[in-house]
């Protein structure tokens, strides 16, 4: 029982900071934001870090790390909420190196870990909601393997991803598929999220799929279970630099000639972020030590995880942008944007809602760090 | 980083689970279980019973008889007594007052003072709190007056807790009431039988006698009996305060509880009304992430790498946890928390089952609003918390 991190692990949480802090600066942001929510330049400083190849196989070209590695890194990216979605390439490293067959393997791996091929999972359906169950998506066999004809919503950069991981219906059993966006029948039309960020309708007419697993209801949990400790680690990041320039702000900010700070009130309400952030991290901590339990015992951790991510980051942007006062609600001063973060994370991969019933849903006798 | 405990571990938790199911009396696991009253005989046996195996004070250093055990392993112990049923052991003597005579006593005082305590055999109370010093400890006025080689002590303590039972009391007294509050207090031991002690019982909301008035009329205390120096007594008690807090998290007791809530709840068929079991749920996560705050305190304490400063979240939402808990047993009976039957709150109670399930949960839902309260109330950690945050 052990919750200090190793020398490597340190050095991976460095490397990444002090990219972010010289390289990814708010203003390099904003502009990003501006031109349209990705920079594939700054899509390949990460993978030039090794960070898009953390989860493929050394032997595949990647750096072969697991979930602690992953939560260190999503965490550094949370702090300066890095617009390009590392997570992606996570999860698509993964899920491609755990269910993929050799072939598969070897067309995608490298590209993934080098950078060279940004894959994302397109999985998100109106009728489904945050349920992972239901597909409306269905494939077919043709010439050369598979067709896919399916609308999937808000996938992350969706329309400069070079390649979707798409969840279909193969008759009545869902598999995953790998579809290129360049493929015919593939269009897509993206737009800006809130968080300032990038994302796309993908719409497959017939479009050409590879199989990627037919145990495709396993995989996409697991999938997005990885997207979920991502996110857990990602907030974690995010709250803790949302925290420390309230703090700052308080200390600093004058009103009746006192620093605001002096102010009880104020003062709870700060000592209640900081429970909401250790409570967080504490659940990022065991959502990524849960990462690689039995499906059962992972499903129901990650989604206790979530639930507690999803109060804190709720509970830290509201409160965030209270104690800003009125620059708190402007677009121009930093502390809105991380607000924005907060919420767009609370809607990715289920909300507070949707895990609170899986918690329910799953809930045994005993419970506990270990049941 | 790694979840699991060690297989060393792991075989200590099973010898302690062993060794509490041999020696644990049935009579008292079913009332602790059942949140029936304990005597206070059920209280001292236990302890007696852990002060054979020397572990009653089972966190003292080694040279003080202490078995020596790591902050996990004491965890461990600890959640192996709470899962069976022991009762909470009462702190006052092994964990309040001992710590502090083996740190800042004389030899004689260590050879008068410890072997009683540590045999479960001496009951002893703390006199801190006064009608004017709740969260302003120091503040207190009880005062001890040096006349030759006696002190004489006049004054009012508050809130003592099983005082009734208390043979000897631990209390901070003003020795000086020059310069600061903290700087003229004292650490002084006294015996409950003196002359001029009166305890008096505080009935608290629910009806049950767990605290006291203890009032000190011209009572003679042996100079012996003050530990360290005069008007230090203020450090000597943030000392203790300063040692490891997991324990005020109370989350090994929570978790039981949480499991006795939603046999509760099945029983009085609320457990698949959706929306009390979505309250259950959250309760659950909220369980889950205590508990996972205290392993990461136990385990940097472990480590001694990177110490966490974050004891006061952990008194904070153990606190709140407790009182929901209670809380949803409470609703989970619903009409039938209503009636007012103490009988049916004593093991033994011959009458309807259904009655002695629902009799102790209002009381206890009443009682645990102390948890937020005492032990530094939660508004005072917050403040404390908020000097990490904001210096």
């Amino acid at each position: 029982m052990d919750f200090d991190f190793s020398d490597d692990q340190e050095q991976l949480r460095d490397a990444v900071r002090k990219y972010v802090d010289k390289g990814y600066t708010f203003e390099r942001r904003r502009a990003t934001e501006k031109a349209g929510g990705f920079d594939r330049a700054a899509y390949n400083e990460l993978a030039e870090l090794g960070l898009s190849g953390l989860y493929v196989p050394e032997d595949d070209g990647g750096m072969g790390m697991g979930p602690v590695e992953g939560m260190v890194v999503m965490e550094e990216l949370g702090r300066g909420i890095v617009l390009e979605p590392l997570a992606q390439a996570l999860i698509a490293g993964a899920v491609i190196a755990g269910y993929g067959d050799a072939a598969t393997k070897a067309a995608w791996l490298p590209g993934i870990a080098s950078g060279e091929k940004l894959v994302v999972l397109a999985y998100q359906e109106r009728a489904a909601r945050y349920k992972l169950d239901v597909c409306e998506a269905k494939a077919t066999q043709a010439p050369g393997g598979y067709v896919i004809n399916a609308t999937k919503n808000v996938a992350p950069v969706g329309d400069q991803a070079d390649a979707f991981i798409v969840p279909a219906k193969v008759n009545s059993q869902l598999a995953l598929f790998i579809v290129e966006r360049n493929s015919a029948g593939v269009t897509t039309s993206g737009y800006g999220t809130q968080e300032g960020g990038r994302a796309a309708d993908v719409v497959l007419k017939n479009a050409p799929a590879t199989l990627l697993t037919m145990d495709g209801q396993t995989a996409l949990e697991h999938a997005v279970d990885i997207g979920i400790a991502a996110t857990c680690a990602e907030a974690v990041g995010v709250m803790d630099k949302t925290l420390a320039i309230t703090a700052e702000y308080l200390n600093t900010r004058k009103q009746f000639g006192v620093v605001i700070s002096s102010f009880q009130a104020l003062r709870h309400r700060a000592a209640d972020m900081k429970m909401q952030l250790e409570l967080a991290r504490s659940m990022s901590y065991y959502a990524s030590l849960k990462l690689n339990a039995p499906a059962a015992e992972r499903r129901a951790a990650l989604a206790r995880a979530k639930y507690q991510l999803g109060n804190s980051m709720r509970f830290i942007g509201q409160q965030a942008v209270q104690l800003h006062g009125g620059i708190g609600v402007t677009d121009e001063y930093i502390v809105s944007h991380y607000f924005k973060k907060l919420t767009q994370m609370e809607m990715t991969f289920g909300d507070t809602l949707h895990h609170l019933g899986e918690v329910s849903a799953r809930m045994q006798d005993t419970a506990g760090v270990f049941a | 980083m790694d979840l699991a405990f060690t297989p060393e571990e792991q075989k200590f938790r099973e010898d302690i689970r062993a060794w509490v199911q041999a020696n644990l009396p049935a009579d008292i696991a079913h009332k602790v279980h059942n949140a029936l009253h304990l005597t206070r005989e059920d209280m001292q046996n236990w302890a007696k019973i852990l002060g054979k195996k020397g572990w009653l004070g089972h966190a003292w250093p080694k040279e003080f008889g202490g078995p020596g055990w790591n902050s996990v392993q004491k965890h461990l112990f600890e959640e192996e007594c709470a899962l069976a049923g022991a009762p909470r052991v009462v702190p006052f003597g092994p964990v309040m007052v001992a710590p502090v005579i083996m740190a800042f006593g004389n030899a004689e005082q260590q050879k008068r003072f410890l072997p009683g305590i540590a045999d479960g055999s001496v009951w002893w109370s703390q006199g801190y709190s006064e009608p004017g010093s709740g969260s302003d400890l120091a503040s207190v006025k009880t005062r001890a007056e040096r006349q030759g080689n006696k002190y004489i002590v006049n004054g009012q303590k508050t809130w003592t807790t099983l005082g009734q039972y208390g043979e000897w009391i631990f209390c901070l007294v003003r020795t000086s009431t020059e310069g600061k509050p903290q700087t003229g207090i004292s650490f002084l031991l006294i015996d409950m039988k003196s002359p001029g002690v009166t305890v008096r019982p505080i009935i608290m909301l629910d009806g049950g006698h767990e605290v006291n008035e203890v009032f000190f009329d011209n009572v003679e205390v042996p100079v012996d009996n003050l530990i360290g120096e005069e008007n230090k007594g203020w450090n000597y008690a943030k000392h203790l305060l300063a040692h490891e807090r997991t324990n005020i998290a109370d989350v090994n007791r929570t978790k039981r509880e949480l499991e006795r809530l939603k046999r509760i709840a099945k029983t009085e068929g609320v457990y698949d009304d959706v929306r009390f079991r979505d309250e259950i749920a959250k309760l659950e996560v909220d369980v889950v992430a205590l508990e996972m705050l205290v392993l990461r305190v136990l385990a940097a304490e472990k480590s001694g790498k990177n110490p966490l400063d974050i004891a006061g979240l952990l008194k904070i939402r153990g606190s709140e946890i407790q009182q929901r808990y209670a809380e949803l047993m409470m609703l989970a009976a619903g009409p039938y928390a209503v009636p007012l039957i103490r009988e049916a709150m004593e093991a033994g109670w011959q009458g309807d089952q259904a009655v002695a399930r629902c009799a102790p949960l209002a009381s206890t839902y009443f009682n645990l609003r102390k948890t937020t309260i005492y032990g530094g109330s939660n508004e005072v950690q917050r403040n404390i918390v908020s000097q990490v945050v904001l210096g």
